[in-house]
């Protein structure tokens, strides 16, 4: 993984030395609310419901046993012993002290991390496959690119105050686990991790979810990728300077791209890239040979794939049997495995992680993994490197704390956002609905029937839990003061290889005991009328949403 | 007289200076003080100003800081740009580096700690308009 030089530590201890005076500037009262807001934000400090929340970044979710460590000192020092993996790969504390900040983004720098810009109108921690540099579906490793779009719109001068803010996501493998499509800008890396220097990258602009959800749209083919930068700056600059600033629902470059439609908005992005000097703005070869080589792959060990000692291990153990089913992945290199590590315990609120646990995932990386640790937009820890002779001893330990559990995939792995019990925007309360459909689908051959499924919910609009692109999704919505809950189908982020779609909104909203009977009736539907292996979403994109209405709403009508 | 702080050679310093007669861009002509809204399109004629000022209407509007670039690097302009309206003293260091060589702050209390904060890093990721060398493009 990247590591840190000079440079980079000077830059983000300068950067926590500012905080740190403008933290005691507003405790002194010589900054105001409202202008001490948009510093922390810059800093990653929110303010919710119950308390400040801080949000950490984890650049394209990768961190190392060193980094997890510090991030559980500092859950039990400064907050109540626990984590948040998010949604889009950070890690958040939800309960911080406004005045222990500056202490906290000095003992990440410590440890070569910040908080910058995880909040606030700029350009956000960038995102990508929770399984680069490890997946077998993988073309290029999309960190290095990654690495290089952080260090650009790390504090860039002209970027950084946006309309609103702004989301990057990269990917290089076939299977889309980056949800590209859903980002303002979205880019797929074409080539290979030998010549890093001549990838081709397709450029998408325009995506989002929040209250109007878009798929983002290809405005640029096969760019040479030392002009990613130059193009990026051209599409930044047009929105910076025509995305509309006078309401904030209207403001991310979705609107921007649909107010002008695409043809245009590509034509200004394109006229403004022809003005700027991209030869000389090009990044060096060398810049991206020096940036990829932080990604080589690790020292694999020579190993053939240990089939038959899984084969035995799994016969004598039918939890072990279930886990390697749905929770590790194939590997490029023979012998190894990626594995997930499930936060989605009933019960627990999905992506809360205790410092113990934290500690035990940095160790386990330790023994079996070269110290390397990543988190996915799942919500889940993901141990890239495991040599298969050591899933059982890995997976045997993980159970014992409670994260081997079997759902990677299934309906219990659902992504869900705080909602009310946290949140001051929501609408309705979130977690419990997550928990009670886990209850209800708690049998594990009942899940394993319905197979791959994702499952999201969202407590409002502004769509933290991705339920656009849930195959069910759930939205949180106000019916006169009561909690209601819509439900979509047939929303997906990508994930099989397709282009991703917008789930369809199957009828009028419902109480929340009412949530656990439709989604039993739209898991009735799809178990009557699938044919033999065919997943949730296949079935949906053959039969489509009437025989799902029908049965939901069919007698109530 | 107001105070402001300005670009000199050798770096920043807060200065006294003479008020000066802004004109808006309908009533401005050739050798004139040039006063634009962030929302301007940058002109060939803006070249003939004795001074350009770009209005922020808001902390966070961020559009006057592409209008400087777009003034320093397509159009050409050598002239004082001023930064004038809504600004924070906490985030002069983007103006410094998007060209801007005056900036005037709504409450003249603040501009000692504006000087303080007008270069925070020894060094950028990124090149800017007053500095091409950064960590990007040096491949340290
Ligand atoms: C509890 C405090 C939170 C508040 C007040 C909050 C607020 C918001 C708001 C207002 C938006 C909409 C932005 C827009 O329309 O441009 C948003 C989007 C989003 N939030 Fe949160 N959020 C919170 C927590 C979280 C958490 C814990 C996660 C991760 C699990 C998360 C993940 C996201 C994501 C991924 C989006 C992006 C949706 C998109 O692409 O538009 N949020 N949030
Ligand atoms: S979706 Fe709404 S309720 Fe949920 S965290 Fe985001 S803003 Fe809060």
């Amino acid at each position: 993984m990247y590591q840190y030089n000079e440079f980079d530590r000077t830059f983000i201890n300068q950067r926590v030395a500012h905080y740190r005076d403008q933290t005691e500037r507003y405790l002194q009262g010589d900054l105001s609310e409202d202008e001490f807001l948009q510093l922390r934000l810059r800093n990653g400090l929110y303010v919710q419901r119950l308390a400040p929340m801080l949000r950490v970044a984890i650049p394209y979710g990768t961190l190392s046993s060193q980094q997890l460590r510090a991030l559980a000192s500092i859950s039990n020092d400064f907050d109540r012993g626990y984590g948040h993996l998010s949604t889009r790969q950070n890690m958040q504390f939800n309960w911080p002290a406004l005045e222990d900040v500056p202490d906290i983004l000095q003992a990440l720098a410590d440890v070569d991390m910040h908080a910058i810009q995880t909040s606030g109108s700029c350009i956000r921690n960038v995102t990508t496959d929770q399984f680069a540099g490890a997946a077998a579906d993988e073309e290029i490793d999309p960190r290095p690119y990654c690495e290089l779009l952080r260090q650009w719109s790390t504090s860039h001068p002209e970027f950084e105050w946006l309309p609103r803010k702004f989301k990057i996501a990269v990917i290089g493998a076939t299977f889309d686990r980056a949800a590209i499509g859903v980002h303002d800008i979205g880019i797929r890396v074409n080539g290979s991790s030998e010549q890093p220097e001549n990838a081709l990258v397709d450029i998408y602009a325009g995506g989002g979810l929040g209250r109007t959800p878009v798929l983002g749209a290809l405005i640029r083919e096969r760019l040479p990728v030392k002009h990613l930068l130059t193009y990026t700056e051209a599409i930044m600059r047009v929105y910076n300077r025509y995305g509309r600033r006078d309401n904030k629902y209207k403001a991310r470059i979705k609107i921007l791209v649909r107010a002008l439609t695409i043809e245009k908005f590509k034509a200004k992005v394109d006229e403004e890239w022809a003005a700027i000097n991209h030869e000389q703005g090009a990044v060096p070869a060398a810049e991206l040979s020096r940036l990829s080589a932080f990604f080589a792959p690790p020292s694999f060990a020579e190993l053939d794939n240990a089939g038959e000692l899984l084969g035995t291990q799994r016969l004598e153990n039918p939890a072990f049997n279930r886990w390697m089913k749905h929770n590790v992945h194939p590997h490029r290199v023979s012998g190894y495995s990626v594995v997930t590590l499930s936060t989605k315990v009933t019960g627990m609120p999905p992506g809360d992680v205790s410092s113990d646990q934290m500690d035990a995932v940095a160790s386990w990386a330790d023994c079996y993994g070269f110290g390397e640790i990543r988190i996915s937009h799942e919500q889940n820890f993901v141990l890239p490197h495991i040599p298969q002779d050591k899933l059982y001893a890995l997976w045997q330990q993980a159970d014992a704390i409670g994260l081997g559990h079997f759902n990677a995939g299934l309906i219990s792995d659902i992504i869900c956002c705080p909602g009310g019990d946290y949140c001051s925007l929501a609408n309705a309360k979130s977690l419990p609905v997550a928990e009670a459909i886990q209850r209800r689908f708690a049998d594990y051959d009942y899940q394993y029937d319905l197979g791959s499924l994702d499952l999201n919910i969202s407590g409002c609009m502004n769509a933290c839990g991705h339920h656009h692109v849930g195959h069910i999704g759930i939205l949180g919505v106000d019916k006169k003061g009561q909690e209601f809950y819509q439900i979509s189908l047939g929303g997906h982020a990508g994930h099989s290889g397709e282009a991703p779609r917008l789930g369809q909104i199957i009828g009028p909203s419902v109480a929340r005991e009412e949530v656990c009977d439709v989604i039993e009736k739209v898991i009735k539907v799809y178990l009557g009328l699938r044919f033999e292996g065919e997943t949730f979403l296949s079935c949906f994109n053959r039969i489509g949403i009437l025989p799902f209405k029908e049965s939901i709403y069919a007698k109530a009508a | 007289m107001p105070r402001l702080l300005k670009r000199i050679p050798s770096g920043w310093q807060i200065c006294d200076v003479a008020e000066t007669p802004w004109i808006a861009q309908d009533e401005w002509r050739a050798g004139g003080a040039l006063q634009v809204g962030v929302d301007a399109e940058p002109l060939a004629d803006w070249l003939e100003a004795s001074s350009v000022a770009i209005e922020f209407p808001a902390m966070t509007d961020g559009r006057g800081l592409s209008l400087a670039v777009l003034m320093r690097n397509r159009l050409g302009y050598r002239g004082e740009l001023v930064a004038r309206g809504s600004i924070h003293q906490d985030i002069v260091h983007f103006l410094a580096r998007c060209g801007f060589d005056a900036i005037e702050l709504p409450n003249e209390e603040h501009l000692e700690t504006a000087l303080k904060w007008i270069d925070p890093h020894t060094g950028y990721y990124q090149p800017s308009v007053i500095r091409s060398e950064s960590a990007l493009t040096s491949a340290n």
